[in-house]
């Protein structure tokens, strides 16, 4: 049964420093509230992991917390670069970054095969692509019966697997509906697992084409109305796009980027 | 959008000898029976046989139409094993390849996928790899090196599969407790044929919850309406499965009937139903 705890104790507990950390969700439930916090613990060293990190990435980014990235698609939606990001491949500030590159497809599958319990995955991806000259670990596997040469990647089994969902019972039986991208991979693919919520509930009602994610599959459960935004949740609240666009002049600018650390992040600690 | 109606002698004229059949369904459960008839009365023969197997396996071999079946089970479920099956599998001639249930699912997800194979623990440490030397194993390109059994694509020619509902599209609903692998069937075959309880409107069959909306226009090619069309397996909740004609089935061999179900015309079927049931 998942542990229900506040956002702050839930950070506390289980993202260290060092981790391999995954914050899920495509456009929709992305855990910013989740991002903020890790910001405010004052992370470091954080290998971050996400299939398009978009703004809240930029600012884990910025903030220090992160000495490497995974993923396969950066940027704001919409809106342009992500300049903390950029600042810190080309410049190292405010520390260096490695990265780590995929597609789309292969992240997805990747994200699987951790979920599987399973060594790689197989796909036919990356081909006519310089993917595999930049990213060491995307290999080719030769199948036993055809000869064909397809991709392999990893599994991707990261530390901690944070995803945001519309609600959980008091058991901690978590419910998320919408575009649900690969958040159940993620939560099923990582050693801990954290899942911010719009609501906890007495009883989960059925939704069409919900994920259920059973209270034993999750570490912890952290009640955060709002947990989300800029992003949505499908059923609670919209997406906010003026606050993408509003993140550019201030992601572009290391100094209104560290007031709006202090005014927007370390400020609101205990609001 | 196309009018997708057939009927079960068109469907069965889809088959040419030595295709690869796919079957959905589950044991005895919501098997496309009547379009199994259809393929028994049909010139076919030497087909590749796919399917978590009931009486459509034990009726297709009785008739000497497979070749070769690629199974997870054989089962009548209230009858443990198909006494039809188990005839011709003791007899010379039929060629089996018997894989873990995991295995079959991974075969069928790698067609699916248009991937040659997929990687899977499943099957490992047991007999399976013995008793079907074509199995390999591939070994992990990266640091832990594991080994895992290779299991090839399970890729369909045809697909059959029964549903409760569907629309003159192609979209199809069941209504029942398990979807079975029947999307996954459609997803890995070439032709993808549904027979389905009613025929309804587009508009009736989205009424419902969307999940059990389990196949769409873009897996189908052809939509036959077929009231009873599983029977005598079960078609949860608008029939259950046809437990003493099931018995009969299984008697066939010893009680005269197995000439009338396996080479009988549609009328000699309705007649035993009548008899029996």
């Amino acid at each position: 049964m998942a542990m229900l705890l506040r956002l702050d104790e839930a950070i506390a507990e289980l993202v260290g420093d060092g981790d391999v950390v995954a914050l899920e969700g495509f456009t929709h439930l992305i855990p910013v509230a989740a991002g903020h916090e890790i910001i405010r613990a004052r992370r470091r060293d954080l290998t971050l992991c996400r299939m398009t990190p978009d703004i809240v990435y930029d600012q884990l980014i910025g903030a220090g917390c992160a000495r490497k990235l995974v993923f396969s698609w950066g940027g704001n939606p919409g809106v342009g670069s992500l300049h903390r990001f950029r600042d810190a491949v080309q410049h190292d500030w405010p520390v260096p970054l490695e990265i780590e590159e995929h597609s789309h497809a292969g992240m997805a599958n990747r994200y699987v095969a951790g979920a599987s319990g399973l060594p790689f995955a197989v796909l036919r991806g990356y081909l006519g692509t310089d993917l595999p000259a930049q990213t060491p670990n995307i290999k080719t596997i030769e199948c036993p019966f055809t000869g064909e040469r397809l991709a392999a990647v990893p599994a991707l089994n990261p530390d901690v697997g944070i995803v945001h969902a519309q609600r959980a019972d008091r058991a901690g039986n978590v419910q998320l509906w919408g575009i649900t991208g690969v958040q159940k991979e993620t939560v099923l693919a990582s050693a801990r697992s954290l899942v911010t919520v719009e609501e906890i509930v007495d009883e989960l009602e059925p939704v069409p084409g919900a994920i259920v994610l059973p209270g034993w599959a999750v570490t912890a459960v952290a009640h955060v109305p709002g947990g989300s935004h800029p992003s949505y949740a499908q059923g609670y609240s919209e997406r906010d796009n003026t606050a993408y666009q509003q993140w550019d002049p201030i992601g572009r600018d290391r100094e209104r980027f560290t007031e709006w650390l202090r005014a927007s992040v370390f400020e609101e600690a205990g609001a | 959008m196309r009018d997708k109606q057939c009927t079960a002698e068109e469907v069965a004229a889809e088959l040419r000898d030595g295709m690869t059949l796919g079957i959905g369904g589950w044991g005895s459960r919501r098997k496309p029976m009547a379009l199994v008839r259809a393929i028994l009365r049909s010139p076919v023969k030497n087909l590749r046989v796919v399917s978590y197997g009931g009486p459509d396996v034990g009726l297709l071999c009785a008739a000497g139409k497979v070749r070769e079946l690629v199974f997870g089970f054989v089962t009548l479920d209230s009858i443990p094993y198909d006494p039809l099956f188990r005839k011709a599998r003791e007899q010379e001639g039929l060629a089996v390849r018997e894989w873990d249930e995991g295995m079959f699912y991974a075969g069928l997800q790698a067609a699916a996928q248009r991937l040659p194979f997929l990687p899977i623990r499943a099957g490992l440490g047991s007999d399976v790899p013995r008793n079907d030397p074509a199995l390999r194993t591939v070994r992990s390109p990266y640091g832990d090196g594991e080994e895992l059994l290779a299991v090839p694509a399970l890729e369909l020619d045809v697909a059959l599969v029964h549903l409760n509902r569907a629309d003159k599209h192609g979209n199809a609903r069941y209504l029942g407790p398990d979807p079975y692998f029947d999307d996954l069937f459609c997803l890995a075959a070439k032709k993808r044929f549904v027979s389905c309880e009613r025929l309804v409107s587009t508009a009736e069959l989205a009424e419902g919850a969307p999940q059990t909306l389990l196949c769409n226009r873009t897996m189908v090619d052809g939509v036959v309406e077929i009231p009873r069309g599983a029977h005598f397996t079960s078609c949860a909740p608008d029939y259950g499965r046809d437990e003493k004609f099931q018995r009969a089935y299984a008697d066939a061999p010893q009680n005269g009937l197995l000439s009338r179900l396996v080479s009988g015309s549609e009328q000699d079927y309705q007649a035993v139903v009548q008899e029996v049931s």
